[in-house]
């Protein structure tokens, strides 16, 4: 397996190289658009690998993707959660809780992690080349290393953001202490952001790699004893929010166009 | 360049280099392309092992980013690189342009009928005298551009390295050359890994 993590460092942000090398194709996981589709066809290029999908664990509100210009590019197939259906307005391939996406010997399984955004899907990392056993997860903005993703990015639509904060946040507390606490304890977790980044308190590790054992026992938000105080103490760890989030979040759902996007990005 | 653009710089001696994954190359290709693995790290290297530098270059790979970066190394190196060809092996065919293929061979299959083929090995000597398909050829990659008119003729080549990134090179040679060239994909790993027998006298060459 060829796994390796991308650090955008303006944005607190990592991204994904996952491939197998003996079928010389690889997914790419969260592409930002700082970097751009280029950095990750010549990153691929350089490991032997072809781009057969982009994967994206949900739709940001604090970086502009570049996942729909990378597909493109490519010819690789687009996934996103499967409740993104609707949401977004353009084509994706729907990742339903439970569907595997294989390149090679390596196999992506969705889970389905509403909570940050409804549509939030986590991936575990399988290489059938070692072992039948999940080896990692990507856990996109759901649990981070110290923290979790925050619930309260919202567009200000009631349809397009189909929970409220509240909701959102007692969704995560579950989605990540049902659905990703219950993996074995060696599995390695990657997030989608570390340190200060904003898409999470300010209990975020500067380190951008856990396990799940290690959050189990140490993260503070999943150390709350029950979904209300979760919330509260979320709410209570919060940072600032992103810069031009609402706009990112537009553009990243397809409602807007990239002329649209001036100056929402950070400099 | 445009198929045409591209077309008319082979007229003129240009090659075509192909720098496409092998089993891309294989199911088709620019007639007469050779082809390469990429990489920003060693292209440059691979190209000075097999290439002479008086060849007029055109680049072919996709998706665009890697022929851009192909052309900046190639003439980085100082090859004289006129282009890359725009839009791909699509363009090529939607200007009605035909292509050429080469035949894959897995290892099980070279096994099986081994002896209707001149297996031709292009690893380095030191690698070939570690073990090495009885019967083959040695023909270090580095010395096939100018030894490939005396490979014999008399069966199919079947080409065959550690895995399938000297041999693709050299099997695209050959094919353009005139010969029937097939390319062994997994090459002495996937060999090795079956258990199949392997030569392991050293080699007088």
């Amino acid at each position: 397996m060829i796994f390796e993590q991308f650090r955008y460092e303006p944005l607190s942000a990592a991204s994904y190289l996952v491939g197998c090398a003996r079928a010389r194709e690889a997914l790419v996981v969260d592409p930002i658009a700082d970097l751009g589709p280029d950095f990750y066809v010549l990153e691929a290029a350089d490991q032997g690998l072809d781009v057969v999908a982009v994967v994206e664990t949900h739709v940001h509100a604090d970086f502009v993707s570049c996942a729909r210009e990378l597909a493109d590019m490519t010819g690789a197939t687009h996934y996103l959660g499967a409740a993104a259906q609707g949401l977004v307005r353009y084509d994706v391939t729907p990742a339903a809780d439970g569907d595997s996406i294989h390149v090679g010997q390596i196999e992506l399984q969705a889970i389905a992690t509403p909570g940050h955004t409804p549509e939030h899907t986590a991936f575990v990392v399988v290489d059938h080349a070692r072992s039948e056993e999940p080896w990692a997860v990507l856990t996109g903005d759901s649990l981070f290393v110290g923290d979790v993703g925050r619930p309260d990015l919202l567009v200000g639509d009631a349809e397009l953001d189909v929970m409220d904060e509240e909701t959102r946040a007692a969704t995560q507390f579950r989605s990540i202490r049902e659905r990703l606490l219950t993996l074995p304890d060696h599995v390695e977790v990657f997030p989608t952001h570390y340190g200060g980044s904003t898409c999470g308190g300010v209990n975020m590790s500067g380190k951008a790699s856990s396990t799940i054992y290690f959050e189990k026992r140490y993260n503070l938000a999943l150390a709350q004893p029950d979904a209300a105080a979760f919330v509260r103490f979320v709410r209570e760890t919060a940072k600032p929010f992103p810069d031009g989030y609402a706009r990112i979040k537009s553009y990243n759902l397809g409602l807007i166009g990239k002329d649209e996007l001036a100056g929402a990005t950070r400099p | 360049m445009t198929p045409a653009e591209v077309k008319s710089a082979i007229a003129e001696g240009a090659l075509v280099l192909d720098l496409r994954p092998p089993r891309r190359f294989a199911a088709g290709h620019v007639p007469g392309a050779l082809t390469m693995q990429f990489n920003r790290a060693d292209l440059a290297d691979r190209a000075e092992l097999v290439l002479p530098k008086e060849l007029a270059l055109v680049v072919h790979a996709e998706p665009e980013p890697i022929a851009a970066a192909a052309t900046a190394i190639l003439r980085e190196a100082g090859y004289d690189v006129r282009g890359h060809l725009e839009g791909g092996l699509a363009a090529w065919t939607a200007a009605g342009e035909p292509v050429a293929e080469l035949p894959l061979l897995d290892v099980d299959e070279l096994r099986e009928r081994v002896h209707d083929y001149l297996v031709l090995d292009v690893r380095e000597r030191f690698e070939f005298r570690h073990g090495h398909i009885a019967g083959a050829q040695l023909l270090p990659s580095g010395e096939a551009w100018q030894k490939a008119a005396d490979v014999p003729g008399d069966r199919p080549i079947a080409v065959v390295c550690g895995d399938q990134t000297r041999s693709a090179a050299v099997a695209s040679m050959l094919l353009r050359a005139g010969r029937d060239a097939r390319l062994v994909m997994g090459g002495m790993v996937d060999w090795l890994e079956r258990g199949y027998p392997v030569e392991k006298q050293p080699v007088h060459a």
